[in-house]
């Protein structure tokens, strides 16, 4: 009896993606950035009180720096707590005075990880890396023997594209996993929110990289596929703060600029297009970053606009899924 | 020219067109103008021609690598939508770019297994059709390494894994060795005895004399020729000085006599 050749393919194609990302320079230096993150976040300790905080109530403390600090009757008077804990890296010869209470510390570490560099410099690395993937799988020569098997052609783009999410998938967990049990072994404090950033990543980068797949369907150019993926994330980002900006601004200029149609236009523009800045709300909102810093736009201001966060990734999601149908329709039709 | 065409062959072309659109302003090229062909079950098909005569497309047409303008294709019995008789077909093509950071034993093995053949067997049938073509002690080493003709045995291994009704070799000796030639003969004729079909597309008009049951000549998109080679050699072209009958037919044959 044979196997099916669908399922097989499907498998043999994700498999082979996980094969051509080791062949790449790139995948060890991005095992290399995972690992020293997770050696960073391994030689951590911290000394102070565990929380400032009583229950769920604001911390009610000063900065070891505050003059109020110096006067030490008074301090007890006030009844108020001073932040006098301490952050260090490798094993102690980096020292960073805290400002706020350990939890704290820690969960801005682990933002930065999560926001600068997993759904940024990673996302960024990632798309420009994968970006030449397909067009290297879909090159004439290649690919006719592929074509020439039975599952149909959609799997073959679906195989891929899967494969590459799987592998993108490897990484954030290799990443986020490790320094979240890192940081947690060495500090005690063990932020289950800080695994939420896996997913949103993934989304994040799923839609994009459906972008990708489609350039290299339509031009099968790997110049293409790099530059048009970061130049398109860049507009979408563009058109998506840009359209906050222009709806929130409260600036004179941006006000003598705002006029219906060009709010429709924007609108427009903002709908059609995936939202990364959305998706970094969203990942930032996820991991409650709004103790550390301040909103980029008013909620409330946002809300009267029409912003629906649900509806933002929920069109974001569209969007990349329409693009993975055209590119699938696309590569059926192909002669090769 | 007319040709008898059954359901029951390896291969049937009725009427096939192809025309491709190139460039900016969508010119029109005709790469297959009406072929009508028909491979039959146990048969050696040789497909000859110059250059853009349209036989690689005649092929791609046959694998579904290309779709065809007009006309109607038969597979294994089957038209063109049932994808699964591709299952059964092997293919070698003409200047095979497999990925480079596979070595020889996954690329068999997994061509096999795209192919519907289970685990178990592939296994055995990598193993082998790698000892067969001289490549065993290669097997896993990244073909990045291979040469052109460790390149094509590998090509011809991956064809064969699915152990195929209808085995399609687009110039397949090319930079082959005198040994691995050897080998494609071999398999040609075994392919044969055991029922199966093959057609061999080449320019080697040696090869195509020793191997091939019947052969189509194919000309700017046309078919100017079907029949045996005896029948090609003795088509009534006199030959040139220095050259044999079955040459000289073919080379006034590309010229366009007998259009």
């Amino acid at each position: 009896m044979k196997d099916s050749p669908m399922l097989a393919t499907f498998a043999w194609l994700v498999r082979d993606t996980f094969r051509q990302a080791r062949a790449h320079a790139i995948f060890y230096v991005l095992m290399a950035i995972s690992i020293v993150s997770i050696a960073v976040c391994a030689t951590i300790s911290i000394e102070g009180p565990a929380t400032l905080a009583v229950g769920s109530e604001n911390p009610d403390f000063l900065p070891r720096n505050d003059v109020d600090v110096q006067d030490p009757d008074k301090l007890e008077q006030s009844g108020v707590m001073v932040a006098d804990g301490r952050l260090t890296l490798a094993f102690g010869a980096i020292e960073v005075p805290l400002a706020r209470d350990t939890g704290s510390a820690i969960h801005f570490l682990e933002l930065l990880l999560a926001g600068g560099v997993a759904d940024t410099l990673g996302l960024m690395l990632a798309l420009i890396w994968t970006a030449g993937f397909l067009p290297t799988f879909l090159d004439g020569r290649a690919i006719s023997v592929l074509l020439a098997k039975p599952a149909p052609r959609w799997v073959l783009i679906l195989g891929k594209y899967v494969g590459v999410l799987a592998f993108v998938l490897f990484y954030a967990l290799v990443f986020v996993v490790g320094t979240w049990a890192a940081i947690g072994l060495r500090t005690g404090f063990w932020d289950p929110t800080y695994l939420l950033s896996i997913p949103l990543l993934l989304l994040h980068f799923s839609i994009f990289f459906g972008f990708s797949v489609l350039l290299a369907v339509c031009t099968r150019s790997t110049v293409v596929c790099v530059f048009g993926s970061l130049l398109f994330w860049c507009v979408a980002w563009s058109v998506n703060f840009g359209r906050h900006l222009f709806f929130t601004s409260t600036d004179m200029a941006a006000e003598s600029l705002r006029s219906p149609l060009l709010g429709s236009v924007v609108d427009f523009g903002y709908w059609i297009l995936p939202k990364p800045a959305d998706l970094g709300m969203l990942l930032f909102d996820s991991l409650g970053a709004h103790d550390h810093f301040g909103a980029a736009f008013d909620p409330t201001a946002l809300a009267v606009h029409g912003f629906s966060m649900t509806l933002s990734v929920l069109s974001s999601l569209t969007f990349g899924l329409v693009v993975l149908w055209i590119s699938v329709r696309t590569f059926a039709k192909t002669d090769y | 020219m007319e040709v008898r065409l059954s359901a029951r062959a390896a291969a049937v072309f009725e009427k096939v067109s192809k025309v491709y659109r190139v460039g900016w302003n969508s010119r029109r090229v005709v790469a297959l103008d009406e072929v009508s062909l028909a491979i039959g079950w146990g048969e050696v098909f040789g497909l000859i021609g110059p250059n853009r005569a349209g036989k690689t497309t005649l092929m791609k047409v046959l694998l579904s690598i290309c779709r065809p303008t007009g006309g109607r294709v038969m597979r294994l019995e089957y038209p063109l939508s049932e994808r699964a008789t591709l299952a059964r077909i092997g293919y070698v093509h003409e200047n095979p770019a497999f990925p480079q950071y596979l070595n020889a034993w996954q690329l068999v093995e997994g061509y096999g297994r795209m192919s519907g053949v289970p685990r178990r067997v592939v296994r055995d049938r990598t193993e082998e059709l790698l000892h067969r073509v001289g490549l065993s002690d290669r097997a896993h080493e990244t073909i990045a390494h291979f040469s052109k003709g460790m390149l094509q045995r590998v090509a011809l291994a991956q064809a064969l894994v699915n152990d195929p009704r209808l085995l399609v070799l687009d110039e397949p000796a090319e930079g082959m060795d005198l040994p691995a030639r050897r080998l494609l003969d071999d398999v040609i004729r075994e392919r044969r005895t055991a029922g199966h079909s093959v057609i061999l597309v080449s320019h080697a008009l040696p090869d195509v004399k020793r191997l091939c049951d019947r052969v189509a000549v194919l000309r700017g998109g046309r078919v100017a020729f079907t029949g045996t080679t005896t029948e090609l050699a003795g088509a009534g072209f006199p030959p040139q000085p220095g050259e044999d009958q079955l040459e000289s037919a073919v080379e006034a044959l590309y010229a366009g006599a007998g259009a």
